[in-house]
């Protein structure tokens, strides 16, 4: 039986996916127009849209008071790693003239989201704090004596 | 067009059944799939009020509309903005009420208020013709663009029995909390599409069609202006008004009849069920007034224009070159008529079932059992709907026309709830009676019926271009006032009084004392849409107090309704966030008791027919049993005290 805590996460996840649902929608129909031979502005506009999206869940994060869930975090790196290697693979076996033209901004595109993240870990964490939230050498020792300060650990 | 439109509306409906599913796998009490016990999210309301206004208007029928009125129908959009003060005004009563004295539905609200079980059955019959007529006219609205859109693929009716199937199964799994989910987030996707099809129509244009080019419409229609206050019409269907319907009494009394949204059953209920917290004034300042009214003034002038033969035809060309946009495109239209018609339905099953079969037929029945009986319910309505969109088109428009206008006439009974304890239970009977009457013989049921029977009537739909709703309005509100004056002295007005002093020390504030802002109000009516509106026709191209004529490049009433839409954001920003109606909080005591105790029991011409039913039944299988008289086999009903 829920005792109220699920059903909150759950109406957060809903909120979530009307964010994320029509703007992917305008982002998926923006980047279709432009890589099909938009041109590169189509392209950064999908991009412009994502960015818009991600906005929005922060927004909605901060004012729910929550954060990203451990499924959004890893859904997000595996797509951005997917959009990565199709890039790579773009690069590798498209034309030249096709390469040439969507290379540029859909690179320049990724890294206006991975800016977007990054500002967002230090706006919400500070450097220190979003750095260490991928910190995972510092923190392989799980024995408890491990996380006192005198034995180099941190609370 | 032909597989990518059903696939984006498989898609939605997986998405719809990944919610509901989730919803079910909560384990919530069975009790909460009726209400979510009372506790909605805020942003579902914030999303889905506007989208559900857009909806309920019908956003097909108003780009049609204002594909051939041009600006003079687009006017209604900043109608929006008083939709939205309706809004937040009475649904933060409602949700008062339900909490301090525990009245759950809007039939139960109404019905214990006045102590009238007229109230409860009209509130039923409003909820049937929403859930019925109404979903299936918009069900079948959405077959026809499908089959359009599809090239004839899928046909009509396959269209609306795969819809109704896709409505009905997240409906039925997850209750009325997966419902509203849902359904809030095709709002947002609505929206975002309106928004996004505006900008891309424009770029891919050119920068083409209006304001540089005039809206495409009609022989004879005055598509930059508004054609007068009035006009001595007979009504649609005897005469044509010249220069177009929508004069400034044509656009204000439309924009009443809107607020029939707000008012229908299922919408209020809805308002009940939201969760404490600031939700009517978000939904209603900064996304029913603001964003939802900016699309319809901003946005749909500028798309239609582009669309001259239609959007259908628009998608079709958009198809070679942005075939995802086109998809969405015409998803805008389609997921309104989908959006509406699931609302009306679940909710319209989910209040028959409290208001009749739980309260009447089966009293006694178990959370669980209530459960069972609202998912057989919502079946057999989804199954309903199809049956009539698919055999029943013409009906269902028909008595579709009449449902927000009737609607309507619930007004002076909600306001004597959240507001006016001064309005008694008989002054709202004989109003409601004369209001209904004079709406059914204003529009299509009323007229066909009786010109079919006996013979024509003079006038039309909408005489003298004034819309059914404020026809019987007026007359409505006339009685109401009258015959409260003379019931004045009515003990009943004690027991009113009290959910009124419980609600103040509840609520903490009176709107009635910001005489202020309903002066602005009103003055912002009278020229937003009333009949100072006629001004927005040349004020900024030839304005009066001087010689000067302005070349502003864009028509003057498009000026007009702009700025209109923002000042009027200004006043509902003022009834939420300073009069204090947009926040809503818990309330810490046990709710009062409204009225006399109350005894929930089958009825008896029910339940001895029951009874004789089931002695027949016995009788045949026992030959060798006495006979059994019906009346010495009836049981004596369960009967049920409830507070």
């Amino acid at each position: 039986m829920d005792d109220g805590s699920a059903t909150e996460r759950l109406d957060r996840h809903a909120l979530v996916m009307a964010i994320w649902l029509p703007l992917g929608f305008v982002a998926t129909a923006l980047l279709h127009v432009g890589l099909t031979g938009g041109g590169a502005w189509w392209i950064g506009a999908g991009f412009a849209a994502i960015i818009a999206a991600f906005t929005c869940h922060v927004i909605a994060n901060a004012v729910l008071g929550t954060s990203f869930t451990y499924g959004e975090t890893a859904l997000g790196a595996v797509a951005y790693a997917a959009a990565v290697l199709a890039v790579l693979a773009t690069l590798l076996f498209a034309s030249e003239p096709v390469a040439g033209r969507i290379l540029l901004p859909v690179a320049l595109g990724l890294a206006a989201l991975l800016a977007a993240v990054i500002l967002y870990l230090v706006i919400a964490f500070g450097a220190r704090g979003a750095f260490e939230r991928f910190d995972v050498i510092r923190d392989n020792n799980l024995r408890a004596a491990s996380r006192l300060p005198h034995r180099g650990g941190r609370r | 067009m032909t597989t990518l439109l059903p696939s984006l509306l498989v898609l939605v409906a997986i998405l719809g059944l990944y919610v509901a599913a989730r919803v079910a796998r909560l384990g919530r009490p069975a009790r909460e799939f009726l209400d979510a016990g009372q506790g909605l999210p805020g942003w579902a309301i914030m999303v889905l009020m506007p989208g559900l206004v857009l909806a309920g208007y019908g956003l097909d029928r108003h780009f049609v509309l204002v594909a051939d009125y041009g600006l003079q129908a687009a006017h209604v959009g900043v109608g929006l903005v008083f939709v939205a003060f309706a809004a937040l005004a009475l649904w933060n009563r409602m949700w008062l009420a339900a909490r301090v004295a525990g009245l759950a539905t809007p039939g139960e609200a109404l019905g214990r208020y006045y102590q009238s079980v007229a109230l409860r059955v009209v509130m039923m019959g409003l909820t049937l013709l929403f859930a019925l007529p109404v979903a299936a006219d918009l069900l079948g609205s959405a077959g026809r663009q499908i089959e359009g859109a599809t090239g004839g693929v899928l046909p009509r009716m396959a269209a609306i029995w795969l819809l109704a199937f896709g409505l009905a199964i997240p409906a039925i799994i997850g209750g009325w909390r997966a419902s509203v989910l849902v359904l809030a987030m095709q709002a947002a996707l609505i929206g975002v599409l309106l928004a996004a099809a505006t900008v891309l129509a424009v770029i891919l244009s050119g920068g083409g069609g209006f304001p540089s080019l005039p809206i495409g419409n009609a022989e004879g229609i005055l598509w930059d202006r508004i054609p007068g206050v009035i006009q001595n019409s007979a009504g649609i269907g005897k005469a044509v008004p010249a220069g177009g319907i929508f004069t400034t009494t044509g656009i204000a009394s439309t924009v009443v009849a809107l607020v029939g949204i707000v008012l229908s059953p299922a919408a209020l209920y809805l308002g009940q069920t939201v969760r404490a917290g600031s939700a009517f004034g978000t939904g209603s300042v900064w996304l029913t007034a603001g964003i939802g009214a900016a699309l319809m003034v901003l946005a749909v002038p500028v798309l239609l224009s582009l669309m001259p033969d239609g959007m259908l035809v628009a998608a079709t060309g958009l198809f070679g070159r942005a075939p995802v946009a086109a998809g969405g495109l015409l998803l805008i239209p389609l997921l309104g008529n989908i959006l509406a018609a699931s609302f009306f339905v679940t909710g319209g099953v989910i209040l028959l079932s409290r208001e009749f079969l739980h309260r009447y037929l089966l009293p006694g029945l178990s959370p669980s059992g209530q459960r069972l009986s609202v998912r057989i319910g919502l079946g057999f309505g989804f199954f309903f709907v199809a049956l009539s969109a698919s055999f029943a088109p013409f009906p269902s428009a028909v008595l579709a026309s009449a449902a927000l206008p009737l609607a309507v006439q619930m007004l002076p009974a909600i306001l004597g709830l959240a507001f006016l304890r001064w309005i008694s239970r008989g002054a709202v009977l004989a109003g409601l009676v004369l209001g209904m009457l004079i709406v059914v013989f204003t529009e299509p049921p009323g007229l066909i019926l009786f010109e079919g029977l006996f013979l024509d009537v003079p006038w039309g739909r909408w005489p003298l271009t004034i819309h059914s709703a404020v026809w019987g309005l007026v007359f409505n509100l006339l009685l109401v006032a009258l015959a409260s004056a003379a019931t004045a002295r009515d003990p009943a007005r004690f027991e009113r009084a009290r959910l009124h002093d419980a609600m103040l020390r509840q609520g903490g504030t009176s709107p009635g004392a910001h005489g202020l802002l309903w002066a602005l109000a009103l003055l912002w009516g009278f020229f937003a849409y009333g009949p100072g509106a006629i001004l927005g026709n040349t004020f900024f191209s030839h304005p009066i107090f001087s010689r000067v004529e302005a070349a502003l490049g864009i028509p003057s009433l498009w000026v007009w309704q702009i700025l209109f839409w923002l000042m009027g954001v200004v006043l509902v920003w003022w009834l939420a966030y300073r009069v204090g109606l947009g926040h809503t909080r818990d309330i810490g005591t046990r709710p009062i008791r409204l009225g006399a105790d109350e005894v929930l029991r089958t009825p008896d011409w029910l339940s001895s027919g029951l009874a004789r039913v089931i002695a027949r039944r016995s009788r045949r299988r026992k030959p060798g049993a006495g006979p059994v008289d019906g009346h010495e086999a009836r049981r004596e009903p369960r009967r049920i005290r409830i507070p």
